[in-house]
């Protein structure tokens, strides 16, 4: 019997968090930094959430028409050489970072048009973009957690998905996805084991009985 | 115009615009080179789920409305259709809800029938 309460966060979801925590304040940072350089800092602007699953509802009122970007684990796998069958076994992590992007047609107060399709399509794009730089900034590599907790983050995939066939809605709205392959190490709890002896050596020079060298170990190691 | 598709045609225009009896509701329509006419016909605005294919719906809305072709060209409008091009002006209608707000759309598509003399436009949000 376990007698540890598993009382923890496995790293599959710290690293989740993390990931929505990395993209929520840097884009809260790039909107500083687009203010500073005199642009409109709405174009850096990404509503982030973690493992959400109601329908989206924001873009309805057209109050907030910013990208919507959900963070969610998706699978994980453990190959077997790497770790080992008692302590930890090297996880790698998928993630998706879903994208949500609006676009609305507008006139372009000359002799045209601003098509939404085209304009949600540019704003996903812009999304993406935003997030992927964000992910693979230098500074992230190891996603800002204590070093040796991540050891590897890598873009497996970027997609995005048609518009919805049929219907046309009165929203222009596309998705998209980026798939991050995380790697790290998982951790299970373990025996304390009992101290069952100590092995204590003495070395002594033998002309004179000196003490040159004392060492102990305690059994088990 | 004789015939059961003229009576047709003419039962259509009862149905479509008695916005006394019916549901028939004033809508303004305007082509790309900016001329405007007001109708009656039907107007919807209604919610719809939009699959965005990840797995997790988005909620959106649909509008449409219909009109009589007839009236369109005695306006002297012809039959709206989506306009892809940037460098051109869409097509625009507008109506009010029942709650008396105002709403600018686009025409994203229009299913016209020539046998019936119905259009139906299929309506995306504009900011004009």
């Amino acid at each position: 019997m376990t007698l540890e309460l598993i009382d923890k966060e496995d790293t599959f979801e710290v690293v989740r968090d993390q990931i929505g925590a990395i993209l929520a304040t840097e884009s809260a940072n790039q909107r500083s930094l687009a203010t500073a350089a005199g642009k409109d800092p709405e174009l850096w602007k990404l509503r982030v959430y973690l493992e959400r699953a109601n329908p989206w509802e924001a873009f309805r009122d057209m109050v907030d028409t910013s990208p919507i970007v959900n963070v969610w684990f998706d699978a994980a796998s453990y190959p077997m050489g790497h770790g080992n069958t008692v302590e930890r076994q090297k996880s790698e992590a998928r993630y998706n970072i879903d994208v949500y992007a609006y676009g609305q047609s507008a006139d372009d107060g000359a002799t045209g048009h601003i098509p939404g399709d085209e304009a949600a399509a540019r704003s996903l794009a812009r999304a993406i973009r935003l997030a992927r730089n964000i992910l693979m900034a230098a500074e992230n590599t190891y996603l800002q957690l204590p070093r040796g907790t991540v050891w590897r983050r890598w873009p497996q995939s970027i997609s995005t998905f048609q518009p919805q066939l049929g219907e046309q809605p009165v929203e222009n709205i596309i998705a998209g996805r980026i798939t991050l392959e995380v790697q790290f190490s998982e951790f299970s709890p373990q025996v304390e084991g009992d101290e069952i002896e100590l092995i204590s050596i003495d070395v002594n020079r033998a002309r004179d009985g000196m003490l040159v060298a004392e060492a102990d170990y305690e059994f088990p190691l | 115009m004789t015939g059961l598709r003229a009576l047709a045609e003419s039962d259509l225009g009862g149905i479509l615009e008695d916005s006394l009896t019916g549901f028939g509701w004033p809508i303004t329509v305007t082509n790309p080179a900016g001329t405007s006419a007001e109708l009656t016909g039907f107007s919807d605005d209604i919610s719809q789920v939009i699959d965005p294919d990840t797995g997790q719906a988005v909620s959106g809305r649909l509008a449409s409305v219909a009109v009589r072709i007839g009236h369109l060209t005695d306006n002297g409008l012809s039959i709206p259709r989506g306009v892809a091009d940037s460098t051109s002006k869409p097509w625009v209608v507008s109506f009010d809800d029942v709650n008396g707000n105002a709403h600018t759309f686009k025409v994203a598509e229009s299913n016209p029938d020539r046998a019936l003399g119905l259009v139906v436009c299929i309506l995306e949000a504009y900011t004009p």
